[in-house]
């Protein structure tokens, strides 16, 4: 095992910026690898005692039938739970991408001084815990910035520090039940119980705490202070249903179920196409691209009909628009479909699986996939960066890290612990690549 | 009370939704941003609804008055030579360019980011597109709906038998938006480091299928699931224990709960004898797949009998990961929502005060200074002569630009 900086340096933005990350789940998670991904070194502090619930795994060692219930994109590799199952978890690997992992176990006297040592050499600290979780640690903002006065804290509870949601232990799922999410998006017509479950929130979430955490460099640098920022992650998704909200304030409307509709343009749907379940979305933002998709379709007759001429007859009509539409698309190809379509400046878009996605040209030609190899997760491909700089590149330089892999080089180098009081530690539990078997 | 960005100077060519959420969220947290906005027309979100009263009116979109918040609006004709002229003024005393347009439109107006460049090698430029700056896709069209269909996670969401659906509203845009926002402050940290600026090249397709709906992570578990894609799932026909969407005295009610950490459901359902049942008594008892069909047979009647608000409760005392599914009504009256002071009333001359959403994330300075009040919406061109006088045109030459519909 090396003992020297895991990563050789870089000219990105946050090189030279260490961030302890005490997040667990997915936003939080997700976020503190935007600032991995930027050269922050993000150490995630982590305990071979404890096991953080849905952050590698549902459990330590799940029993062989958890296998079976393989859903919602959280499963082992090769459904194969191995020597180490956390190591192995596709949630975990896909949202701790160039990322540092120690392990210390804070519930004792010994861990905190680790931790307060950490905090010590650090600029900052993100976490997305129920507030009690923290205060059982002894983790406050009080604390930390008297450690280290220019420390920046992220703390990402799901609805605020304070309020009678505080301890209100939600996923995503829920942050947007409360903001009015599922009962948008489910059929017309049909009850909110058929409505898919998604994670918008939680991907907002990953978004804002970076954003939150950019923020706080940018005031100790304007101000020579830290300072902490709270994201409500639920009220941090809000906004993204603004005009809704607008809609209510202004006019007292209530919406209900919207489906694929738009409020004012028409087609806008998912059509079926040729093949099991392959579908194509078409819009029409205007008069002219109706008449183009009319052309395309080789029948013009139907932009003269009065049905669908102009914007609020195609919208009234919107059912019977979708059958002659759907008629026209069933028996092609859905990437078909798209190509022809655009190429006459028809907004259109193949639902894309994720095989699709994987062979996608556009995506292939700007090289969004990046190959990691994991120690003991094989190779894979994986997304690469949020968003791209023209002079600055940044390819994923390591897999997520293994429980506890970068051990030795955050107490030796980066503490400075010696040689026997890291044999110490290790044998007092601080210290270890797996958790102990205590922990189910 | 400083904030992050009270130094920073952004021009805002952007319009719609994407690039103005984006800027929104720069102007929340201090930035100067000016709206550049087409003479006679303004930003086409002004002419998006929801409308005030339903009434169809410039000032009175509720999509604008949301999105643009906190920002000063200055309208310029970028058709006319001078106006581009008057654009480069501003970009000399900028520290970002955000704008929207489809890749190559900057380059034919002569602003191009090396045009920009030479003029300001400091400027951030962020580029919000929905392919990106290249590949085959560039030119391409596409709205909220196509791009996520494209990105996204839409192949698994709904009904197997039905069309599969987009998140709600305009969802995605909004997150492309966001993202768009972190690029740029990220940007201004490479630009401060190393005293020369950056090009962002955000795409939507990308953004798409990074984060929304955890497609990141899809991507990744397709390849650990020997490549089974996603798929659409019955709604009841593999549900965990303890999990799924069920009728409530007065609406719906959505829980997670599962096998591994049933114990908290059972005692807040009064279910807490299944827990000495071997049937029930340990985690792998619990994966019997018959065992959440069975469940519901207690669960359903009682959540019949409760209303959202008293399961919400009882969730937060039992530690249940479940959530109402509530209404924009239910959200916008939230007792949590309100203690919190999330919504803020805002005063816009042309619609008067209004509830709107509140602040991405708050920052603590230790004063306990809270964040300070938004602007309203500005009217269309409301601030184009303080802009041009700020930049030191006198008041004949703002006449003139005005005589020759440049601004």
């Amino acid at each position: 095992m090396t003992t020297t900086a895991p990563r050789p340096r870089t000219d990105l933005p946050l090189e030279g910026v260490r961030i302890l990350d005490l997040t667990v789940v997915w936003a939080g998670p997700y976020g503190a690898m935007q600032l991995a991904d930027w050269g922050a070194e993000v150490i995630r502090i982590e305990s071979i005692n404890h096991f953080a619930n849905n952050t590698r795994g549902q459990m330590a060692r799940p029993p062989k039938a958890m296998m079976a219930l393989r859903a919602g994109g959280m499963g082992y590799l090769h459904n194969d739970p191995g020597e180490r199952p956390w190591n192995r978890y596709s949630t975990f690997n896909a949202s701790s991408r160039n990322k540092l992992s120690m392990t210390v176990d804070m519930t004792r006297p010994e861990g905190q001084e680790i931790f307060n040592r950490l905090v010590r050499v650090s600029d900052g600290l993100v976490e997305n815990n129920v507030p009690v979780s923290m205060d059982r640690l002894g983790i406050t903002w009080e604390r930390l910035s008297a450690l280290n006065p220019r420390f920046v804290m992220v703390r990402q509870p799901a609805f605020g520090l304070d309020g009678p949601y505080q301890e209100y232990r939600t996923w995503g799922n829920h942050m947007e039940a409360i903001a009015g999410h599922p009962l948008l998006r489910g059929y017309p017509g049909q009850d909110v119980s058929q409505s898919p479950s998604g994670v918008p929130s939680d991907a907002a979430g990953g978004v804002g705490g970076a954003m939150a955490f950019l923020m706080g460099l940018r005031y100790r640098k304007r101000t020579g202070q830290g300072v902490m920022i709270e994201v409500a992650t639920a009220e941090n998704f809000v906004p993204f249903l603004g005009d809704y909200i607008m809609d209510y304030t202004m006019n007292d409307r209530v919406s209900i179920q919207q489906g694929n509709q738009h409020f004012a343009w028409a087609p806008h749907q998912a059509y079926p196409c040729q093949g099991d379940d392959k579908w194509v979305a078409i819009v029409c933002r205007d008069d002219a691209e109706w008449q183009q998709l009319c052309t395309v379709m080789a029948v013009p007759d139907l932009a003269q009909d009065t049905r669908f001429r102009d914007s609020l007859s195609r919208w009234n009509n919107r059912d019977a628009l979708d059958q002659i539409i759907a008629q026209w698309t069933r028996p092609q190809g859905a990437s078909d479909v798209m190509h022809r379509l655009q190429a006459a400046g028809v907004p259109a878009g193949a639902v894309m699986n994720e095989a699709d996605a994987l062979a996608d040209p556009q995506l292939r030609a700007r090289g969004l996939f990046q190959t990691v190899t994991h120690p003991e997760a094989e190779t894979q491909e994986q997304v690469g960066p949020l968003f791209r700089m023209g002079k600055t590149t940044n390819p994923i330089w390591r897999h997520a890290p293994r429980l506890g892999e970068d051990n030795e080089y955050i107490y030796k180098k980066v503490l400075g612990y010696s040689d026997a009081e890291y044999h110490r530690l290790e044998g007092e539990g601080h210290i270890g690549m797996d958790y102990d078997p205590s922990v189910p | 009370m400083i904030l992050p960005m009270d130094s920073i100077r952004v021009l805002d060519l952007s319009d719609s939704l994407t690039g103005p959420f984006c800027t929104r969220v720069l102007a929340d947290y201090g930035a100067d941003v000016i709206k550049i906005e087409d003479p006679l027309a303004g930003d086409p979100a002004r002419r998006m609804g929801p409308f005030y009263h339903d009434e169809p009116d410039l000032e009175k979109s509720g999509l604008f008055l949301f999105l643009n918040t906190s920002k000063r609006s200055m309208t310029l004709n970028l058709q006319l030579e001078r106006g581009k002229e008057v654009l480069k003024d501003i970009i000399r005393k900028a520290d970002v360019v955000i704008e929207n347009f489809k890749p190559g439109v900057m380059a034919s107006l002569g602003l191009s980011y090396e045009a920009l460049s030479t003029i300001n090698p400091r400027l951030v430029m962020t580029s919000i597109t929905n392919f990106g700056q290249s590949g085959p896709y560039r030119d391409w069209e596409g709205t909220n709906l196509t791009l996520f269909a494209m990105g996204g996670a839409m192949a698994g969401a709904g009904d197997p038998q039905r069309e599969p659906l987009k998140t709600a509203g305009q969802m995605a845009s909004f997150h492309v938006g966001y993202s768009s926002a972190l690029a740029t402050a990220m940007a201004l940290l490479a630009a401060d480091i190393r005293g020369a600026g950056e090009h962002v090249d955000v795409s939507f397709f990308e953004v798409a299928m990074n984060s929304i709906d955890g497609r990141i992570q899809r991507i990744l578990e397709y390849q650990y699931s020997d490549f089974q894609p996603i798929h659409r799932v019955a709604p009841g026909s593999s549900r965990a224990l303890g999990s799924g969407t069920f009728e409530c005295l007065d609406g719906f009610f959505t829980f997670n709960v599962g096998p591994a950490v049933f114990p908290p459901m059972a005692r807040m359902v009064g279910a807490e004898y299944l827990l000495e049942d071997p049937q029930w008594a340990t985690v792998a008892a619990r994966f019997r797949p018959e065992a959440a069909k069975e469940f519901e047979a207690t669960l359903v009647p009682w959540c019949m009998e409760r209303t959202k608000a008293q399961i919400r409760d009882l969730c937060i005392h039992y530690r249940v990961l479940g959530g109402p599914i509530n209404t924009v009504a239910d959200l916008v009256t939230d007792a949590s929502f309100n203690a919190r002071s999330f919504f803020q009333t805002i005063d816009h001359p042309a619609v008067g005060p209004l509830q709107y959403p509140g602040y991405q994330f708050r920052v603590h300075t230790g004063t306990g200074e809270p964040m300070p009040p938004r602007r309203p919406a500005p009217l269309l061109g409301q601030h184009t002569q303080e802009v041009l006088r700020e930049l030191g045109y006198k008041d004949e030459e703002i006449g003139r630009l005005r005589a020759q519909g440049v601004i």
